[in-house]
């Protein structure tokens, strides 16, 4: 028994990390700028992109390889920077005010230019760079070899959390930006700058993206097409968590990835829609997701 | 003198060889252009670019050598990675257009089954370098398409056959294939093999991840969990890769003896484990004894080194066959039109029944248009005075023995297969 249960409950933690961060991102643009993002899946894929070759160039170098590890970091804090504030101040401003409709179509145009850009600068073979988990060596739980590098995903995942909810609760940008997403209207009427809190939370959500992508490449193939895959699994833990809810992309990733592992263990054949099975399921018994509340429409 | 009606004879005899000449002039145009469809994007790319490159070499290489009756070969390439829709497309336009005289097509399976009906409406000679699926002529037989390749019945009853003979202790079975036509029909192969010659060996575990998957992590958890004795895979190109970058550290190559079905195209990428059963789907291997005898391998590798940097993968040998395939194929058309330049029709009653040496073999077709090619399979090793992993403990099979005769439905003839026949099979390590 233990040791069926064990290797689940350790693949379906692992696979939800991944799945967390880029979720977590998603719902955070959505709670404060109201804005489902189509081309957030993009962000995951460049952060692996930029990730695989920043490692890939320390190892080239002869540099000492532990630097891949802060270079995870550095490649989702270099793409939060140079894609974070320059779309939201052009592109996603413009939608402010808009119709949902325009707001998907300039995201999903969005999309569909970064997925070319990908292409034109990373070319279109696949990139590897699996560094850190040669470095971090394998463990044995429940007969199974995992390797350290996946359960320090999932430590990530939760000090990830952790540290949101510090962010949000504890500190003074934090707490505008909770003011923020609870009225925006009354937000201004009180002198924050929403614009800026805007800019932040959108950038903060192609970092955490971003910061996906990164964490993912030792342990995957970074090539064209990660970040349709991405986006549409990130939706859908996004759906089931509730849109905006932070803890609830935190436990729906780990429903959505244990769905996906128990298939794969148990129904192999459903392997590929399991995640959109539980969303259709939850969605039907909680049409606002497990911590989503119906919004109230003022007119 | 001669008499007058002998004299009109002559006169007449002498036009109509004058009007054939000229009409042979005429014909015969300034360049035979081909179009090649393989994937030059995406995972796939690492299978697909080696069979261009692979084309582009003996393009060249027959050009250098006068082309094909005196015509040099063109070619235009079409990426497969953009769909079915845009592949079908693409192959109109070029045969519509005019713009290619016969195609190289293709490397998808399912790309394959979807151009098959189109060669035969556009009269369109076609040669399909990568169609493996035995679906192909199951149904169908088409007049313009030919595969000279073989198909995933020799080839997947080799492979189980040979890890039967290397493992003949095996017990449990597990298959990792990736979820489209070629995985499953792989996956059926296998099983019905073993049913066939080894009923007691049991499936434990039968994943079929999607095509690109970035990550294995869960299927390796799972087939580690399984116990296998032997994991079966026909995942390839990037899918490949990944698996085996990732499968590597978790310790599933020493947990279980591992067949990787197109394991030669990644060997000199990554790092195959010694032990790992690897083949070429077919005989396309150019450092093989008959690829050796027939001494034209070893020049086409080393001029693809010089070329590319690397040593041929067996998707590039497959498309220089394919192309000698071809070239065999106008050659036989240009002789049997008493040295005229062919049109389609010839072109296509040529490779009726064609039997042509390539670099590793001979190909010969069936009356279904399917080419006979033996099964070149063995384990990765190394070999004194070889710088890099090769294949060792090889075996040959004749692939005539591993085909169901034509028109027979192929998994129900694999089914009437008895253990003898596996012990009447060559040896691993028969053939080096």
């Amino acid at each position: 028994m233990f040791q069926t249960i064990v290797p689940l409950f350790v693949d379906a933690l692992a696979n939800a990390a991944l799945i967390f961060f880029v979720a977590f991102g998603l719902t955070l643009v959505f709670s404060v700028l109201r804005i489902l993002n189509v081309a957030h899946g993009s962000f995951y894929s460049i952060g692996a992109y930029v990730s695989a070759s920043i490692g890939l160039w320390i190892v080239s170098a002869g540099l000492n390889p532990w630097l891949t590890f802060p270079a995870l970091l550095v490649s989702a804090a270099l793409v939060a920077a140079l894609f974070g504030p320059l779309i939201e101040r052009t592109l996603v401003q413009w939608t402010y005010g808009r119709g949902e409709a325009v707001q998907i179509l300039m995201t999903f145009g969005l999309f569909l230019i970064l997925e070319d850009l990908q292409r034109l600068v990373f070319g279109v073979s696949s990139y590897y760079e699996d560094t850190p988990v040669a470095l971090l060596g394998s463990i044995e739980i429940g007969g199974i070899i995992y390797l350290n590098y996946q359960l320090l995903l999932i430590a990530l995942a939760v000090v990830a959390l952790v540290a949101m909810r510090v962010f949000i609760g504890h500190t003074r940008m934090g707490r505008l930006l909770a003011v923020v997403v609870a009225d925006r209207e009354i937000s201004e009427a009180l002198g924050i700058d929403t614009r800026r809190m805007f800019t932040i939370a959108f950038t903060l959500g192609i970092f955490l993206a971003a910061l996906g992508g990164a964490l993912a490449t030792p342990t995957a193939g970074v090539a064209p097409g990660l970040g349709a895959d991405t986006m549409v699994l990130a939706f859908a833990v996004a759906a089931i968590g509730g849109l905006g809810q932070v803890e609830g992309a935190a436990l729906a990733a780990v429903i959505v990835a244990a769905a996906r592992v128990l298939a794969i263990y148990l129904f192999p054949a459903l392997d590929a829609v399991a995640p959109y099975l539980v969303m259709l399921i939850v969605l039907l018994v909680r049409p606002y997701g497990l911590f989503g509340k119906p919004a109230i429409r003022r007119i | 003198m001669p008499k007058p009606k002998f004299r009109l004879a002559m006169t007449a005899a002498a036009a109509a060889a004058l009007m054939t000449g000229a009409g042979w002039a005429q014909d015969k145009p300034a360049r035979l252009d081909l179009g090649v469809f393989t994937f030059l994007s995406g995972p796939s790319a690492a299978y697909g670019l080696p069979g261009k490159q692979g084309a582009e070499l003996m393009i060249e290489r027959i050009n250098a050598q006068g082309g094909i009756g005196g015509v040099p070969v063109s070619a235009t390439y079409v990426d497969e990675a953009q769909g079915a829709e845009g592949v079908i497309a693409e192959y109109r336009r070029l045969a519509e257009g005019g713009r290619a005289q016969a195609m190289i097509a293709a490397l998808s399976s399912g790309n394959c089954l979807a151009l098959s009906p189109l060669a035969d409406q556009l009269k369109m000679p076609t040669i399909g370098w990568n169609c493996d699926t035995h679906q192909l002529f199951l149904k169908d037989q088409p007049d313009y398409f030919y595969r000279p390749n073989g198909n995933t019945i020799a080839e997947f009853m080799a492979y189980t056959l040979y890890f039967l003979q290397q493992h003949p202790e095996v017990k449990r079975v597990a298959i990792i294939n990736p979820d489209y036509a070629f995985g499953h029909d792989a996956a059926e192969i296998v099983k019905a093999t073993l049913k066939a010659v080894r009923p007691e060996v049991e499936i434990v575990a039968e994943l079929y991840p999607k095509l690109g998957a970035s990550t294995y992590q869960t299927e390796i958890s799972r087939l580690s969990a399984a116990r296998p004795d032997v994991v079966f895979s026909n995942l390839w190109g990037g899918d490949l890769e990944n698996f085996v970058r990732q499968a590597g550290p978790r310790g599933l190559f020493r947990q279980s003896a591992v067949v990787l079905a197109l394991g030669e195209t990644v060997m000199q990428r990554v790092d195959l484990p010694e032990g790992t059963i690897v083949g070429v789907l077919g005989d396309g291997w150019w450092m093989s004894p008959d690829a050796r005898t027939i001494g034209e391998a070893e020049p086409f590798a080393a001029a693809y080194r010089e070329k590319y940097g690397s040593d041929p993968v067996f998707p590039t040998i497959k498309m220089a066959n394919s192309l000698i395939v071809l070239k065999a194929a106008y050659e036989k058309a240009i002789s049997d039109n008493d040295g005229a330049w062919p049109d389609r029709e010839q072109v296509v009653a040529a490779l009726e029944g064609l039997s042509v040496q390539t670099l590793t073999g001979t190909t010969t077709f069936r009356d279904d248009n399917d080419g006979v090619v033996d099964q070149v399979i063995g384990t990765v090793g190394r070999a004194e005075g070889v710088d890099r992993p090769v294949m060792t403990g090889m075996v040959r099979y004749d692939g005539e023995a591993l085909l169901a005769p034509v028109g027979q439905d192929p998994i129900a003839w694999i089914g009437t297969l008895t253990p003898d026949f596996l012990a009447d099979l060559p040896r691993p390590g028969s053939y080096n």
